[in-house]
């Protein structure tokens, strides 16, 4: 099997498993846990970014993000890869800085980050969690979290590896799961097109409807060819790579869902059409671990300010990915 | 192939460049006169020809030194990176080259195409038409059989680099008038035979890279049809296949240094243009990685290249607009050379969205084809 034939089966797979069951047992049935301690692995890491896309093409539910960021902290601990989530932190302008859980209240135990003083876990019974609305069908969970609390459970000179592993693989893994949510949008504008008639004619054949959905198909497929070049390189990426994945993936994926939703029209603004649950879940990732407009605003600043040369296009030579 | 090598030749090209070869650091300054800037950039391709750097990534036998077109991927970035301006003329390396050793008889390519690496023979390509833009196989210019090759008469237009051209890949029409696509074959054209006639267009940025191509009966010998008689839709496909997919890692490797130059001038409130113009420009990095890396396992990209195209062409738009923001001297006028380049530049990155297929074409192609709307 070649290794897009791979990447399309298990692509399929991981839809179904969530199609069956949105929680947590879909990433038990999938081998997610064990895909983490085999990511350096081309196959494992392939399965990885399509359990993410999968779970925002099936708008699934589960803590798989929180996990995957909490693995690189702990995984010397021998600690069940599904047993601790990481709360992502979030500045609220209204309401201070705040942190999230993601999914299903799976996890035994929370790790939080302190940047500076290492990482905290906590027993996820001993947090105040106050859910968050979000029509995204992804549960969420705010809270506050007193600094004095916890047990330190990674000192500082291991959380700090661990925070920019951990942040590499969530950005990544976050932009993956925009793209498939943001591809559950564009294959309903796509079947719309193929059958809402108007003057006498699907609507796909108005040039002005299929160009949008063209550049709706062009935005993905930069999303997904950032992402793939980022997963295969890995530690061999261009510096900054996560950021610049994450941020095109919030920035086009928005994009598409705008594109897809003027398609539908009217009808893709309603509570009973999937589409803004797609859009919504596209919103709230883009939204977490720097949203496109700040990631991009500071991206172009490190290049403003170190007058860096990125090298993006050496570095995928260099590092021969695809290989 | 194997990835030590790449890496024995980057590391051989970025020496050699740390030398500061004179032909580098003349190809390294702002030219706007055109035909200054070719000069230049002949005088680099045969420099690159003689240490032996632009030959790799091209097949033995039309003179280059092997290997995969990762080498020719490596080499642009390299000159891109040292300072290099932009391709000038040598943009056929990658979009006409590719197809004249694939499908151009051998002896034929063995004999030209060294030539053009050394930078001594340029080509040009005579696709368009008045009456065939967008709608290629329209083509009108008629090739008839005579003894021993053809005879072409017609207009082309829009012929990229022809006044600076020895060579010229035509499309005529070898079939009936309504024969449409299947009727075509791909000659090349000896633009020196005094039945062609060349007058170049004074574009609206200064520059004359355009010309119109006047064939009054011009003799073409059987040796130089390229592919089959009546296969000519095959030939222009593998044309745009370079020009669309891969062609766009050799140019965004330029538009990256554009980005960096322009760094110096920039303020906090422009770090929103640059760093969407840095997504941009990753996009292409990566869609046209993927381009590179099918090419050289022989796999064409087909349809997919109309990606590559829109996302170079919405790169170049990003980084120019960064170029306006930083730098608006360009939109006032020229005094020196380096504004009026960026001026060049801007004025044309306006106009990318229409060369090698329109932007709406792409879009036409990426909805047909791809997403399969009705």
């Amino acid at each position: 099997m070649s290794s897009s034939e791979f990447e399309e089966a298990f692509l399929e797979s991981a839809r179904e498993a969530f199609r069956r069951d949105p929680g947590v047992a879909s990433l038990d049935s999938l081998g997610v846990w064990d895909l983490l301690g085999e990511l350096s692995e081309a196959e494992a890491r392939t399965a990885l970014d399509c359990v993410f896309r999968a779970h925002g093409r099936e708008l699934a539910s589960t803590a798989a993000l929180g996990c995957l960021m909490a693995h690189p902290y702990v995984a010397e601990d021998n600690i069940d890869p599904g047993a601790v989530a990481m709360a992502l932190p979030r500045r609220s302008p209204r309401r201070g800085d705040r942190l999230m859980l993601l999914g299903d209240l799976s996890a035994e135990q929370v790790l939080i980050d302190r940047p500076g003083s290492g990482a905290t876990l906590v027993p996820l019974r001993e947090l105040d969690l106050e859910p968050v609305a979000n029509p995204g069908r992804l549960a969420l969970h705010e809270f506050s979290f007193d600094a004095s609390g916890g047990r330190l459970a990674v000192p500082e000179a291991r959380a700090e590896p661990a925070r920019v592993r951990s942040r590499f693989l969530g950005r990544v893994a976050a932009a993956f799961e925009i793209l498939g949510a943001a591809e559950g949008a564009l294959d309903l504008a796509l079947e719309h097109a193929a059958t809402r008639e108007q003057f006498g004619q699907p609507i796909g054949k108005f040039q002005a409807v299929r160009h949008l959905l063209a550049w709706a198909q062009c935005d993905a497929v930069a999303i997904q060819e950032v992402c793939q070049r980022a997963a295969e390189l890995d530690a061999l990426a261009p510096v900054r790579f996560d950021e610049i994945a994450k941020a095109l993936a919030g920035r086009n994926g928005l994009r598409i869902c705008e594109r897809a939703l003027q398609v539908l029209g009217g009808i893709g603004f309603t509570a009973e059409q999937e589409h803004h649950h797609f859009h919504s879940r596209v919103l709230a990732l883009d939204a977490l671990l720097g949203s496109s407009a700040e990631l991009a605003n500071g991206l172009g600043a490190w290049l403003r300010d170190a007058r860096s040369d990125p090298r993006v296009p050496r570095a995928l030579l260099d590092g021969g990915s695809l290989a | 192939m194997n990835s030590a090598d790449l890496a024995a030749y980057t590391e051989g090209l970025e020496k050699w460049q740390a030398g500061s070869p004179p032909a580098l650091l003349a190809a390294a300054e702002a030219r706007p006169v055109y035909a200054a800037r070719v000069e230049a950039m002949r005088g680099l391709m045969g420099a690159l020809y003689e240490g032996g750097w632009g030959r790799y990534g091209w097949p033995e036998a039309v003179g280059g030194l092997g290997g995969s077109i990762l080498y020719r991927a490596a080499m642009w970035d390299c000159l891109a990176r040292a300072g290099v301006r932009g391709m000038a003329l040598f943009e056929h390396l990658e979009i006409l080259l590719p197809t004249l050793c694939a499908m151009a008889r051998p002896e034929f390519s063995a004999s030209v195409v060294p030539e053009y690496l050394a930078g001594r023979e340029l080509w040009a390509q005579g696709f368009s038409e008045p009456t065939a833009g967008s709608d290629l196989a329209s083509i009108r210019t008629r090739a008839t059989a005579v003894d021993g090759g053809y005879r072409i008469r017609g207009h082309k237009v829009w012929t990229s680099w022809a006044g600076y051209a020895t060579w010229c890949l035509v499309l005529a029409r070898t079939g009936t008038p309504e024969s449409r696509h299947r009727g075509l074959t791909a000659f090349v054209v000896d633009l020196r035979d005094p039945e062609c006639q060349v007058d170049p267009i004074e574009q609206a940025n200064g520059t004359d890279e355009l010309a119109e191509v006047t064939l009054d009966d011009v003799f073409v010998p059987e040796e130089r049809i390229v592919g089959e008689v009546d296969g000519g839709w095959a030939v222009a496909m593998h044309v745009l296949s370079a020009e669309r997919g891969t062609f766009a890692w050799f140019r965004h490797g330029f538009l990256y240094q554009q980005l960096h130059r322009q760094l110096d001038l920039a303020a906090p409130h422009n770090d929103a243009a640059i760093g969407d113009a840095l997504l941009d420009l990753a996009a292409v990095s990566a869609t046209s990685y993927r381009g590179l890396r099918s090419h050289e396992a022989g796999i064409p990209l087909g349809p997919r290249a109309a990606f590559t195209k829109l996302l170079l062409c919405e790169a170049e738009r990003s980084v120019n607009d960064c170029a306006l923001a930083l730098e608006p001297d360009l939109a006032i006028g020229s005094r020196d050379d380096e504004t009026e380049l960026l001026r060049q530049e801007y004025l044309f990155s306006r106009i990318v969205t229409v060369y090698g297929g329109s932007q709406q074409m792409q879009l036409e192609t990426i909805a047909k084809q791809i997403l399969q709307l009705p």
